[in-house]
């Protein structure tokens, strides 16, 4: 299946991306486009003006996946919940790790291209997902 | 100063009800956005403050309202002095609010400076996210919550 999405992708659009991956459609391909009005029409819109998969109700395009996948997972939404203070830092959660993925992902958006971007931070989000999956069995921090 | 390109969100929400309005105005007191008038908001364009505006505009039309996104550059250099000289008053007010804060929690004991401390740095990072035209506040404050940080560090030692 395709998918688009804006192109520049930050902590957002490269996260969504790792869980298309990961939790939807293995096969994903996905596409980078300037105006909502140049998505492909047979590719899902994400993370664009007027996409289901987008900002609705103060809520961040990863959280809307999740809303719309029915993906229930504590990790995940721990996720999620480090993706929104990283997009949107409203102070809605308490998520220290948000600045510092943000500084790393628009770090990479600075030297690499677009699907670099998307390539590169795929294992970050891998190790994200173990790490917090650990502490959620653990109860704290793994070492 | 900026490149001279500024990114504008013009809207319309209903007076009522009320909780759109009141988010609405939060986030963009967040963003530092500069009000030019009742409706009509603006921001130095960078991918960043773009797409923020674009959210925005999408969740007033959401809640009922009308929002549109425009690009463009200030009519005259006298123009956008006088809006960046605005913005840059109102986050050099918020720095000095945290020098004062700083000053204060100096004199405390170990504990609350501790406390204090870790607010401070926060509520600077905020600030900082909202600060396009840096005042010379700016480092002032950075100063002064680092001398805190300092003053911790020499209790400890």
């Amino acid at each position: 299946m395709r998918w688009a999405t804006r192109s520049g992708p930050h902590v957002d659009r490269a996260a969504c991306a790792w869980l298309v991956r990961r939790f939807i459609d293995p096969e994903a391909e996905f596409v980078f486009v300037d105006d909502p009005d140049e998505v492909p029409a047979d590719a899902t819109p994400f993370d664009i003006r007027g996409a289901e998969l987008s900002h609705h109700g103060g809520e961040c395009p990863f959280e809307a996946f999740l809303r719309r996948y029915g993906l229930d997972d504590p990790v995940l939404s721990a996720i999620a919940r480090i993706v929104h203070e990283a997009d949107l830092e409203d102070g809605r959660y308490d998520a220290p790790e948000a600045p510092g993925l943000d500084a790393l992902l628009r770090g990479l958006s600075l030297v690499r291209g677009d699907h670099e971007v998307l390539e590169l931070s795929q294992p970050l989000y891998d190790g994200l997902y173990e790490y917090l999956k650990r502490a959620t069995l653990l109860g704290r921090e793994p070492a | 100063m900026s490149a001279g390109e500024w990114v504008l969100l013009a809207y319309r929400l209903p007076r009522e009800p009320s909780t759109p309005r009141i988010a609405l105005w939060r986030r963009l007191r967040q963003l530092g956005a500069a009000q030019l008038l009742d409706g009509l908001v603006a921001l130095p364009a960078d991918s960043r403050t773009r797409e923020q505006l674009e959210w925005l505009a999408d969740e007033v039309v959401e809640a009922g309202g009308e929002a549109t996104v425009w690009l463009s550059r200030p009519g005259s250099a006298g123009q956008e002095r006088a809006l960046a000289s605005r913005m840059q008053a109102a986050v050099a007010a918020d720095y000095r609010e945290v020098v004062e804060e700083a000053a204060v929690a100096g004199s405390g004991p170990a504990g609350q400076r501790k406390r204090t401390l870790g607010r401070l740095r926060r509520e600077l990072r905020r600030i900082r996210r909202r600060d396009y035209f840096p005042p010379p506040e700016r480092e002032r404050a950075a100063g002064a919550v680092e001398a805190l940080a300092d003053s911790l560090e020499r209790a400890a030692a």
